[in-house]
């Protein structure tokens, strides 16, 4: 791809924003590398059938959505006992160490042309710092979009403990005319005997795109879930990836979606097992109206020495409109034979005879249908089992069905 | 089972297939490919004029195409260079167009398809027979009474002679033109030979035609052409099989299938393909079915070094029914690619898939599928499964379906499922007497059952006898 570097992106602002946040000269060196190779990278793939790209990032100019020296937000960040939760020059001032050794580790700054963006002119960020032996249930992140662009990152590195983070996007009052662009990378290690759990809702305005990448490594015996919900946004594409390298090391990844108008979601769920006796479930749900479009890939690639391998994947799409459109591809890769390895994916409109058992009943037909689409994520939000979450996730269905 | 059955249980399968022949042709084209090259092909059949302007603008097409190189997990096609390959080479035998008694042949050429077993299954379970060597149909012949009710089955070249306007018509413009893929514009400039079958409205051919495709020569390319036509009411089932020795150069087989299944007519279309393990088998075999029409393909892939095909049907018509069985097996330094695709156009259409992979000894099979259902073809429904067989480490299996759903008036499922040979499985039959590798070979028998019940029995047996001979001394 030979994407022009916008003429409002200069080394002098990269080096503005690095400045202002204190940052020391090889991290300001990584953001002008990044910066560098944009003209060089690719946007992150999209699937390809033929004639058809199920998503066109190269549509969107998102260097002409980029305001790199005004980025504003309001965050709130809320830690629990014995965890450090810290803001990102505060990240640098006390670890700088441990930041150089494990930021980009999970997620290559130039893997693509939006990570690349992203590293080149986050201002947001946060290290969640976990130290041995701690359990910690009540870590929130939250974070109101202010601005015209906002990049944030998020690092997460632990050992024998378990923490669960609950992260939360929105876009504040503050009144920007035109598109936005909001990017959030995310990158968890989760050591030896430990347990991530990393929950995310995404309610942006929909004047808003939204590039999201979470990536987590799990080592022995680690865990790490995820809660993807996307509710808000012009158009998300997010992916949720798990690589499973220690032995016995585990991953549950939940999404929800539910689309409407123009909305386009772009959601994957990817594990990768390397190591032995490793088991992934993947379980997404969706609901579409209007024109909305969603693009599902699921992938599960169990390598040649991942012996002993679990790994199930379910994707269930809802069509309330004959004018969306649910495009799937959940695909296996196996290269060892002691694996079992299952995944399904269905798509469906509201089901005629409920709807006809429920007007039988006395309810009247948008409450009946509405009912039935609550009771579709069912499924789904049994699986979250961090309460405020699931109440969250609960309430956004309820408010968009009530639209 | 009768003894018709016994003598193919008894001959040595491998010495059936692996036989060579000694190369002799009355003309063949050099080695590569451009516009003499084409001239010459079609001026050795004495092609019309339009024929020739089709296969130059295929070529052009060919020449603009790049290669597929990027699709996850596809064969290597990098030893696939079209400059030494031989395009066209036409047996050395009296009557073009395909002899009508073996005895008219050759005697090498006879030789080869007394062995492959075809003219003992003409006797017993077929309606026609075509049989192509290199690039020329030699052998062609159905039943009488199938054509005095006017079905036609011959060989294509002769079609294009004796039925212009129809083969105008369909070849390659409306179901598969050459624009579709690079093999398929490769397929367009060099065709030669395959099969054209036409059957009338209200007629149901009750036993199947066949036709077999022989390569013998080394580095020659196969580039036979099926075009089939079901009108109205119309049933009929052919049945392709293909097979070559093996060579140390590189051979390439690239067919192209094209079949227009009228109002509530029915075709079956089964394959069963052992090409040699040098052979690169790359096609494009297509469907437009019209309103409650069914199609049906049927594909047993175990031969080749590399395969890429996807049968495709286009539910064009309200009513329309697709189903689709395919079978893969893929051994040492084999990439077999298959899968499906069905593009839903209209209302209340169905289309199910099954798609079975068995892959050892460090092959790999992939499955590559895509179902695609339009805005408006409401009531629709579509079911995918997939299993996966691994019988060792080295193996690889990749399932890759997409699925565009445009329509919310749908039913819309696809399962897969992917696992090793059950150490249970094998040991309960091993409890009853068997050994290892007939239990396994037993488990395997069941596995691919729903493929075999679609065929003649002649040729279910003959599957599995390709099948127990690509597991023994394979299995420990």
């Amino acid at each position: 791809m030979s994407t022009q570097v916008h003429a409002n992106l200069t080394r002098e602002q990269v080096q503005e924003i690095s400045a202002g946040l204190d940052e020391p000269e090889w991290l300001t060196e990584t953001r002008l590398s990044a910066l560098d190779a944009l003209s060089e990278l690719d946007m992150p793939d999209v699937i390809r059938t033929p004639g058809r790209d199920w998503t066109n990032l190269h549509a969107l100019d998102f260097e002409s959505l980029v305001d790199p020296l005004h980025a504003a937000e309001e965050k709130d960040r809320v830690s629990d006992e014995g965890v450090e939760v810290l803001e990102w020059s505060e990240a640098l001032a006390k670890h700088e160490d441990l930041v150089r050794e494990h930021f980009t580790s999970v997620v290559d700054a130039e893997e693509n042309y939006l990570t690349a963006l992203s590293t080149a002119l986050f201002s947001a960020g946060t290290v969640i710092y976990v130290p041995e032996g701690v359990d910690a249930e009540d870590v929130k992140i939250r974070t109101r979009m202010n601005s015209r662009s906002l990049f944030m990152r998020v690092r997460i590195t632990e050992k024998s403990s378990s923490v669960t983070i609950l992260e939360r996007q929105s876009t504040g009052d503050t009144e920007v005319d035109d598109a936005r662009y909001y990017s959030g990378i995310v990158e968890v290690a989760a050591g030896e005997n430990s347990y991530v759990q990393y929950g995310s809702l995404q309610n942006l305005d929909e004047e808003t795109y939204h590039y999201s990448l979470k990536r987590g490594y799990a080592d022995t015996y680690a865990t790490v879930d995820w809660i993807e919900g996307n509710v808000g946004s012009r158009l998300t594409k997010s992916s949720v990836e798990t690589y499973l390298q220690g032995d016995s090391s585990e991953t549950k990844t939940v999404g929800a979606f539910f689309g409407h108008e123009d909305q386009h979601f772009d959601v994957s769920a990817r594990v990768w097992h390397e190591g032995e006796h490793t088991t992934a479930d993947l379980v997404t749900r969706g609901v579409l109206d209007d024109h909305a479009r969603s693009v599902y890939e699921g992938v599960q690639d169990v390598g040649a020495d991942a012996w002993d391998t679990s790994s199930y994947q379910r994707e269930n799409t809802l069509m309330l409109s004959d004018d969306s459109e649910a495009d799937a591809s959940p695909k296996l890769i196996i290269n060892n034979h002691e694996t079992e390895a299952s995944h399904s994916a269905t798509v469906g409109q509201v089901d005629a005879q409920d709807l006809f058992y429920m007007m039988s009943r006395g309810v009247d037909p948008e409450r009946a249908k509405n009912m039935l689409v609550e009771g579709f994520f069912v499924p789904v939000l049994e699986e979250v089992d961090v309460e405020e979450l699931r109440d969250d996730l609960e309430e956004l269905v309820a408010a968009r069905l009530r639209e | 089972m009768s003894s018709d059955q016994d003598h193919l249980k008894e001959t040595d399968t491998e010495a059936r297939f692996e036989f060579k022949k000694e190369e002799s042709s009355a003309f063949q084209t050099e080695k590569g490919l451009d516009e003499e090259t084409i001239r010459l092909i079609s001026e050795d059949k004495d092609e019309p004029e339009w024929m020739f302007e089709r296969r130059k603008r295929a070529l052009k097409q060919f020449q603009k195409m790049p290669m597929p190189t990027d699709w996850p997990g596809q064969p290597d096609l990098s030893e696939v260079d079209l400059n030494e390959i031989i395009p066209y080479i036409r047996p050395d035998i009296e009557t073009r167009g395909g002899a009508e008694n073996w005895e008219d042949l050759p005697e090498e050429i006879q030789d080869t398809f007394d062995k492959l077993g075809i003219p003992e299954a003409e006797k017993n379970a077929l309606s026609g027979v075509g049989a192509q060597y290199e690039s020329e149909i030699v052998y062609q012949n159905m039943q009488e009474r199938w054509e005095d009710k006017g079905v036609i089955f011959c060989d294509m070249d002769k079609a294009v002679q004796e039925h212009e306007e129809i083969v105008k018509e369909h070849f390659m413009t409306k179901c598969v033109p050459p624009s579709d893929n690079k093999f398929a514009a490769l397929h367009g400039a060099i065709w030669s030979g395959g099969s054209f079958v036409y059957i009338p409205e209200d007629t149901t051919v009750n036993m199947p035609v066949q036709a077999y495709f022989r390569m013998n020569s080394e580095g020659m390319g196969q580039f036979e052409h099926t075009l089939i036509i079901a009108e109205e009411n119309s049933e009929v089932h052919y049945i392709e099989g293909c097979s070559a020795p093996k060579y140390s150069a590189f051979n390439l087989h690239s067919g192209g299938v094209e079949v227009f299944v009228g109002d509530n007519a029915h075709v079956q279309y089964s394959t069963v393909q052992n090409w040699s393990k040098n052979t690169y088998n790359l096609n494009t075999k297509r469907a437009i079915v019209e309103e409650e029409g069914t199609m049906e393909w049927v594909s047993g892939s175990m031969g080749s070094k590399a395969t890429m095909l996807y049968p495709s049907t286009i539910l064009k018509g309200r009513g329309a029914t697709d189903n689709h069985i395919t079978i893969a097996m893929a051994g040492e330094g084999q990439n077999i690619d298959t899968g499906a695709k069905v593009y839903h156009n209209a209302p209340d259409t169905k289309s199910t898939i099954e798609s079975k992979s068995i892959s050892k000894d460090g092959g790999r099979t992939n499955y590559r599928g895509l179902v695609h259902i339009a805005d408006g073809a409401e009531n629709s429904s579509t079911s995918v499964e997939f299993d996966a067989l691994m019988f060792d480490n080295e193996s690889t299996s990749d399932t890759m379906p997409y699925m565009e759903i445009q329509e919310s008036k749908v039913d819309v499922a696809h399962e897969a499922t992917v696992g090793k040979i059950g150490d249970e499985d094998v040991f309960y039959l091993q409890s009853r007497g068997l050994d290892d590798d007939d239990a396994k070979q037993m488990i395997v028998a069941g596995f691919i059952e729903p493929i075999t019940e679609e065929l003649p029995i002649e040729y279910a047996v003959e599957l599995n006898r390709l099948i127990e001979l690509e597991m023994e001394g394979s299995l420990g």
